[in-house]
């Protein structure tokens, strides 16, 4: 049985084929303006990775903030339900899952792949993905290395702004005070890793738990995560694509 | 789900109460406007004043308010002050009725009603009854019962005549009744699946404190009567099985919903779940508790009206209670906390809420929000996961 999974991210879109139960392709690329247009580039691309054909495919499950958006998919499902999936059949023993993605960050207690409880922040761009770009930004840092930055600091700065805006004139000040790079960056990642334990906290995440979606490729953070929360985290080789394997994984279910 | 012709009735009701408010104030009978459960409708019926109620629930006047009060208070507040000081200078209409008052009776409550109160005096006449808020204390009762006899004096001095035990009795019996047929109606809602939707029955609850008791009592047994047919209908198909998806059915919990304001109920409904009791102001709080008919009527009224478990209340107890029986009576495989922007009272009580429900194993999802539009996605998807867990 063959299932696709689409992940209609704020920031990129994410396909994932899964044939008898293994991930057989997947393919990743932005989302740009057009949710549709992404997912159906993403759906194109992962048939033509895997060497399927569009009339083998048994089902097309979509999930991410532009699930809707994706009329060719026989069912939307909310990204939480598609993590505490995609998770799980990585990790069977997960207990809970950190997502932190373009424009918000989750926090979900999982139970043998079912989700018990859930929280998320998406107000503000505090605590995000969208955070460390501005902030990444304004560093003149690439975000690919910015958490790699984080790690060298032995000093971290202390960043009191949990607004993108304000973090960023802070961060402008510290630079003109004559703090270097690796602490601003390290007092900024921090900052998130700060936020998101709140939400760990609230939902009583205690071992086991995994950390996904486009951040978790951001070694500083999860080292900072780790420390605050005093535990070791389970990142998967691809966090990123997560919520499409699961979406095609509840396809198959 | 069926469509009840009742709720259109009541839909239209409002040009012809406004009609009905304006042929009053001809004739010389005076317009009083409330906030809040906390005054009691029978003392204003009995002084031969009409009523109605001016929460407001549009986003549209609360930018009138803001040139008044802070941005960080909550909208219902914003909402019903910028609805009523509105000169229609920045081309937004309130509703009419906002107009229409002689008399404000308001309460004190929250913080930001309160102090909105304050401004409000300058608008238009005010009367504020205190409210003690240590609600099990008898001096509580004593003083409360005083601030009653305060407003009725007031009421008296508005309208000219005198407030009656007897006509204070024939009231309570009145509200009574109407308390009983909102009993009635919540009662077929334990059913499952239940004859009525959360939304349809919401239409009516926004409405209970701006019709005539009259007109109410004859919309709730229109729509109850509608209701019955239902379940009438579905027993004589009952004989064959139909397949039929369990909608998780969800208490809503927490702020009023005020007339306008629907966003939340609307996304809960259109994802899959099924609203079958409300504890809030717009749901059990403001009709669950009779009033004593056999006491004297002040008293029964003082300690009817302040055991109404709002969050402005400490200890609140009462408030957990009545969630968790509600729970457990209507069946509840959900609750929504559903909290306005600011509301530090029922924001804060959440965590007590969620803890006694936790023990019950009842899942909880916190939604807060305002009258605006720009989370309508994010709220779905909070929804969307919740239905999923839930079914």
């Amino acid at each position: 049985m063959i299932s696709v999974g689409i992940d209609s991210g704020s920031a990129t879109t994410k396909a994932v084929l899964v044939n008898d139960g293994h991930t057989t392709a997947q393919f990743v690329l932005p989302t740009a303006f057009d949710f549709l247009s992404a997912a159906v580039m993403a759906y194109k691309n992962v048939l033509a990775c895997s060497g399927v054909e569009e009339k083998d495919v048994s089902g097309v499950y979509s999930t991410g903030y532009g699930r809707n958006s994706i009329k060719f998919a026989n069912k939307a499902i909310s990204e939480i339900t598609a993590q505490a999936m995609g998770v799980y059949h990585q990790y069977p023993d997960v207990n809970g899952i950190i997502d932190i993605g373009g424009q918000d960050s989750k926090v979900i207690s999982v139970n043998s792949g079912r989700v018990t409880d859930f929280l998320m922040n998406d107000k503000c761009a505090a605590g995000t993905g969208k955070f460390l770009e501005y902030t990444a930004r304004a560093l003149e840092v690439p975000i690919e290395e910015f958490g790699l930055l984080a790690l060298v600091s032995k000093t971290p700065a202390s960043i009191t702004s949990m607004c993108t805006v304000f973090a960023e004139t802070e961060a402008i000040s510290l630079r003109a005070r004559g703090f270097t790079k690796e602490d601003i960056a390290a007092g900024l990642i921090e900052s998130v890793a700060r936020r998101v334990a709140v939400m760990v906290r609230q939902i009583g995440l205690k071992q086991n738990v995994a950390f996904v979606g486009g951040v978790a490729k951001n070694s500083g953070i999860k080292a900072a995560l780790e420390k605050e929360l005093n535990l070791s985290l389970y990142v998967p080789p691809e966090p990123q694509i997560t919520g499409a394997l699961g979406a095609a994984l509840y396809g198959i279910k | 789900m069926k469509r009840f012709r009742s709720l259109d009735y009541i839909k239209n009701s409002y040009n012809a109460r406004i009609s009905q408010i304006a042929e009053e104030k001809k004739a010389g009978t005076k317009i009083v406007g409330t906030f809040c459960l906390f005054v009691p409708d029978e003392i204003i019926f009995a002084a031969g004043a009409d009523r109605i109620i001016l929460c407001g629930g549009k986003n549209d006047t609360i930018s009138i308010a803001e040139e008044y009060l802070p941005r960080n208070i909550c909208p219902l507040v914003k909402s019903s002050f910028g609805s009523i000081i509105n000169n229609g200078c920045s081309g937004v209409k309130s509703c009419s009725h906002f107009g229409m008052v002689d008399l404000v009776v308001a309460e004190n409550t929250c913080d930001s009603k309160k102090k909105m109160y304050e401004l409000l005096e300058d608008y238009v006449p005010t009367c504020v009854i205190d409210l003690p808020q240590r609600p099990d204390s008898p001096e509580a009762l004593n003083y409360f019962l005083a601030e009653l006899h305060k407003f009725r004096d007031a009421m008296e001095q508005l309208t000219g005549s005198k407030v009656t035990v007897d006509q204070l009795k024939k009231e309570i019996k009145s509200l009574n009744e109407t308390r009983k047929l909102f009993h009635r109606l919540y009662d077929l809602r334990k059913m499952d699946p239940p004859p009525i939707n959360g939304l349809d029955v919401l239409k009516i609850l926004q409405k209970q404190y701006f019709l005539s008791p009259g007109e109410l009592k004859k919309s709730l047994h229109m729509l109850i009567c509608e209701v019955e047919q239902v379940n009438a209908d579905r027993e004589l198909v009952a004989r064959e099985p139909v397949n039929r998806e369990h909608r998780p059915r969800i208490m809503v919990s927490g702020c009023p919903m005020a007339g306008g304001n629907t966003k939340v109920p609307e996304i809960i409904e259109s994802k899959g779940g099924v609203i079958v009791a409300e504890e809030s102001c717009t749901g059990t709080r403001s009709f669950w508790d009779l009033v004593d008919e056999g006491k004297d009527p002040m008293l029964a009224l003082a300690e009817r009206y302040i055991k109404i478990p709002c969050s402005c209340m400490s200890p609140n107890d009462r408030r957990i209670d009545t969630i968790l029986e509600l729970a457990r009576e209507f069946n509840i495989d959900g609750v929504v906390y559903y909290t306005l922007q600011f509301c530090h009272g029922y924001n804060i009580e959440k965590y007590k809420v969620q803890q006694a429900l936790k023990k019950e194993g009842i899942p909880l999802l916190a939604i807060e929000t305002d009258y605006g539009d720009s989370d309508v996605e994010q709220i779905g998807l909070r929804v969307d996961a919740f239905m999923e867990m839930l079914s």
